[in-house]
């Protein structure tokens, strides 16, 4: 074969096989390739992170308000039900120095936060909502986290949803507990009792239907970011 | 006679950026799947006609949302790696004075445009491109380096936020890139459509390199589907 017609039919090869290619998930063997580029792209993400870098809709945006998607991976909206698990309370733990049981009273009297911010969905799609809270940091200084604590992990009532956090994203000012959803007490096809909120990160990194809140040395993966989604999902 | 026409590394970066290229396209539109429209919830967009229709199947890439991504933000370095190399490549190696526009490129244009559409006879003179190729050729850089951008702003609309804000926020810089992408494909099609339609013979010089200047579409006076197999105006006037 001469040099010309291999590289003419390497060529037409290369082509066929990314003609074959469209809309498939690609060849297997570049999984290994992909998973490094994803946690090169963690390491950029995170130098990038700044808790100066706040996200700020413009006046002109008007609120999502009920146009903004209920999600929940039960089969029906996640209620917390009374009768049978008694009263909510959200658990502070992990790597503490105080380990809280905060009733939706105690969360309540700490210093709250209304913001007015975007909604990052993984899908695409941004809203803008006004959510009412306590900020995580108050909370973790409340439970007086440790410095070892390099990472939180956000559990959920909603069939065991959890999504685990960097600590950088978690203390960022924007980062909140939200019991309040425009104006009003938060819903339960948004996450009622109390949900975690931030435009620092993608939607799905906000776990909703909150219970547990655990510091901890090493990241513990989550819902989506078990199934291929980026863990870091930083916007 | 064969010449050398194309650099090996202006070849190697071609094809490169053709895997690259079709890789990001069929990742982005599989991506844009998961919400094709644009619209903030709870808000109307006025730009975009096909809103909630999904690009076909066969035109994405990565299989869903999640292998998609993956793709996308692995393929990002190649594309703007490959595009940075070129673009050093080109200027320091001098193969940029046959790419950027100079005066007269837009009447020369207009004269190419006009043999396109049998006004004019005979086919305008030019050096290695012609002037709708150098305008095409020179504006595809600047695409890709926009397409980056936008990329960047949608990407991190937090950490970049004046970037993002720069493009009118999270859902026009999602637009723009969106736009640039579709920028991209339509001048790649025209490329493609010219190589096969006017200059087949161009496919030999950005693989191997070399290029028969007796098969120039100057000397063939060739148009889409007219004067392929033409041999050249010299050797015709040499036996006349």
């Amino acid at each position: 074969m001469r040099r010309r017609d291999f590289l003419l039919a390497s060529g037409g090869l290369s082509a066929s096989w990314l003609l074959a290619a469209c809309g498939s998930r690609g060849p297997k063997g570049a999984e290994k390739l992909l998973k490094y580029a994803m946690r090169k792209n963690e390491t950029l993400e995170r130098g990038l992170f700044r808790h100066t870098s706040m996200d700020a809709p413009s006046s002109r945006w008007r609120n999502a308000g009920a146009a903004l998607p209920k999600y929940y991976i039960s089969d029906t909206v996640p209620v917390w039900d009374i009768s049978a698990r008694g009263q909510w309370t959200l658990e502070v733990s992990g790597l503490v120095t105080r380990p809280l049981t905060l009733t939706m009273d105690m969360l309540q009297r700490l210093p709250r936060i209304t913001q007015r911010v975007n909604h990052y969905c993984v899908e695409g799609w941004t809203a803008v909502e006004t959510w009412t809270g306590v900020r995580m940091s108050d909370i973790a200084r409340a439970a007086g986290a440790t410095p070892d604590a390099k990472y939180v992990d956000f559990q959920s009532f909603d069939n065991d949803y959890h999504e685990s956090w960097d600590i950088e994203s978690a203390m960022h000012p924007q980062t909140l507990i939200c019991y309040g959803l425009d104006g009003r007490m938060l819903e339960p096809g948004h996450g009622a009792p109390a949900r975690l909120f931030s435009p620092v990160k993608l939607g799905y990194k906000n776990t909703k239907y909150l219970t547990k809140i655990v510091f901890m040395p090493k990241r513990n993966g989550g819902y989506w970011s078990d199934q291929g989604y980026e863990w870091y999902a930083g916007t | 006679m064969a010449v050398d026409r194309h650099h090996w590394f202006v070849r190697v970066t071609h094809w490169v950026n053709v895997v690259a290229l079709v890789i990001m396209i069929g990742s982005g539109l599989q991506i844009f799947n998961a919400y094709p429209m644009f619209a903030r919830r709870g808000m109307t967009f006025c730009c975009y006609p096909f809103a909630g229709k999904a690009i076909p199947h066969w035109a994405t890439f990565g299989g869903w949302l999640a292998g998609a991504r993956n793709w996308h933000f692995a393929m990002m370095w190649l594309f703007v790696v490959n595009g940075i190399a070129y673009v050093i490549f080109i200027y320091l190696h001098g193969e940029w004075r046959d790419l950027v526009p100079r005066r007269g490129d837009i009447r020369d244009s207009w004269e190419m445009l006009k043999f396109y559409a049998f006004v004019r006879k005979k086919h305008p003179h030019q050096g290695k491109h012609n002037a709708l190729q150098k305008f095409t050729y020179f504006a595809i850089p600047i695409l890709a380096a926009l397409a980056v951008i936008t990329g960047l702003a949608v990407w991190k609309p937090v950490s970049l936020a004046p970037l993002t804000n720069l493009m009118g926020g999270y859902v026009y810089a999602r637009y723009w890139h969106f736009l640039v992408m579709l920028a991209l494909v339509v001048l790649s099609a025209i490329h493609i459509f010219m190589v096969f339609a006017v200059d087949p013979y161009s496919i030999r010089s950005i693989v191997t390199g070399k290029y028969n200047p007796d098969r120039a579409p100057e000397l063939r006076d060739a148009r889409p589907f007219y004067h392929i197999f033409t041999r050249a105006r010299h050797d015709v006037d040499a036996q006349a």
